[in-house]
């Protein structure tokens, strides 16, 4: 088929997005999982016009595309993402662009935290396993799953700053 | 640029997260500040030497509530309630020690009418809009409390309420940025500009009416 104009074919804007995850996901499930939140948002008329596709996604950052008219839409669809298949992930978007080759030039040459598995107990500030180290973040399984539960999440979330034992 | 601000978050042990590890996300985010606020019931689990700079006071009945008030009141910079029952909900809003009502539409209805939000502007008692159902509950629920929300918008748009918005997190992954949460707001029919006010001066305005309060007291 003959390729349509330059005029002619759709505009569109490109998102750069940063993943927060308890576990690697796969790119075809953030795919399958922006496009359930976005038609249970804005309904299948609202899909058909957001025009929304996955361009690269990399396991922690990526690019999505939607029409030029509903980049709030999709903001909007990125920021009630809290779930892939029953773990929790956080959608972060870093900015917009026109092109791909803006995006990724300007959001997405980002200089990527190592994350590395660890094995310690610790007793502060919380009891339990020490399993997740990234920059600064570290990731804690608890004994007690009372106030993961209540969080809705997996591990309890500290900083090297609250236990410097860990360094 | 605007300092923004999230009046409504909930640290460790309460939430998932300690507050250093919520501050050092959100500082990712493009907050300049965080304010932590304890649900009443578990202010007791916070150790002396981090309590938090804010409380949210659960209560059963009014006279609970107000009781509650008169304890918190004096060490804390921030009392909210937290809403959902019109009674409480009326309660705080006439009640000037309170600083917000947060979430009052988790009841059976939207939570204020026209008389309670005269109230709350007279009380200068500041509106917490929690947008955390967006990324926590689903279809119908969602849709009702949107619906509940934009209605308190609207009272609150023509008593001159100020309004607040808030992740409400329990842990790094309920925050979004200012602009995801700008972007929530617009469903609310808040304007570009009202939503910039809800997360950067209006908190801001109410941290610094305490300050006055304290200095007026001594």
């Amino acid at each position: 088929m003959k390729p349509l104009s330059p005029t002619l074919r759709d505009n569109y804007r490109y998102i750069a997005f940063r993943l927060s995850f308890e576990e690697p996901i796969r790119a075809r499930d953030l795919q399958t999982e922006i496009a359930r939140t976005a038609k249970s948002l804005f309904g299948d008329v609202g899909v058909s016009k957001l025009n929304i596709r996955v361009v690269a996604f990399d396991g922690s950052k990526g690019l999505v595309r939607c029409n030029f008219r509903h980049v709030p839409e999709l903001q909007m669809t990125l920021a009630s993402i809290s779930k892939i298949k029953n773990k929790r992930i956080c959608v972060t978007a870093i900015g917009t662009s026109g092109t791909i080759k803006a995006a990724i030039e300007k959001y997405l040459q980002i200089e990527e935290k190592i994350r590395r598995n660890i094995s310690s107990y610790v007793t502060m500030p919380v009891s339990g396993k020490a399993v997740r180290i990234c920059g600064k973040e570290i990731d804690i399984i608890p004994e007690d799953r009372k106030t993961v539960d209540r969080a809705d999440v997996n591990f309890i979330g500290i900083t090297i700053d609250d236990n410097e034992r860990l360094i | 640029m605007h300092a923004y601000i999230d009046i409504g978050v909930h640290a460790f042990p309460e939430g998932a997260d300690t507050l250093k590890r919520l501050n050092l996300v959100a500082y990712g985010l493009g907050f300049s500040q965080i304010v932590v606020t304890a649900h009443s019931p578990h202010w007791s689990q916070f150790p002396d030497s981090s309590l938090p700079l804010g409380v949210e006071i659960v209560a059963a009945t009014v006279r609970d509530l107000r009781k509650k008030i008169a304890f918190f009141r004096d060490i804390t910079t921030i009392v909210s309630v937290h809403g959902g029952d019109e009674r409480i909900n009326r309660a705080a809003c006439k009640d000037d020690r309170v600083d917000i009502l947060m979430h009052p539409e988790r009841g059976k209805y939207n939570g204020i009418n026209q008389v309670t939000a005269k109230f709350a502007e007279k009380s200068e008692v500041a509106l917490g809009m929690s947008l955390d159902y967006f990324w926590k509950t689903e279809e119908l629920e969602r849709s009702r409390l949107l619906a509940f929300q934009r209605r308190n918008v609207a009272l609150c748009r023509k008593f001159g309420v100020p309004i607040i918005i808030t992740s409400d997190a329990y842990s790094h992954f309920d925050l979004r940025t200012p602009r995801q949460l700008k972007a929530l707001a617009g469903l609310l029919l808040l304007t570009d500009w009202e939503a910039e006010i809800a997360l950067s001066k209006a908190p801001l305005s109410i941290m610094k009416r305490k300050g006055q309060k304290e200095e007026t007291i001594l």
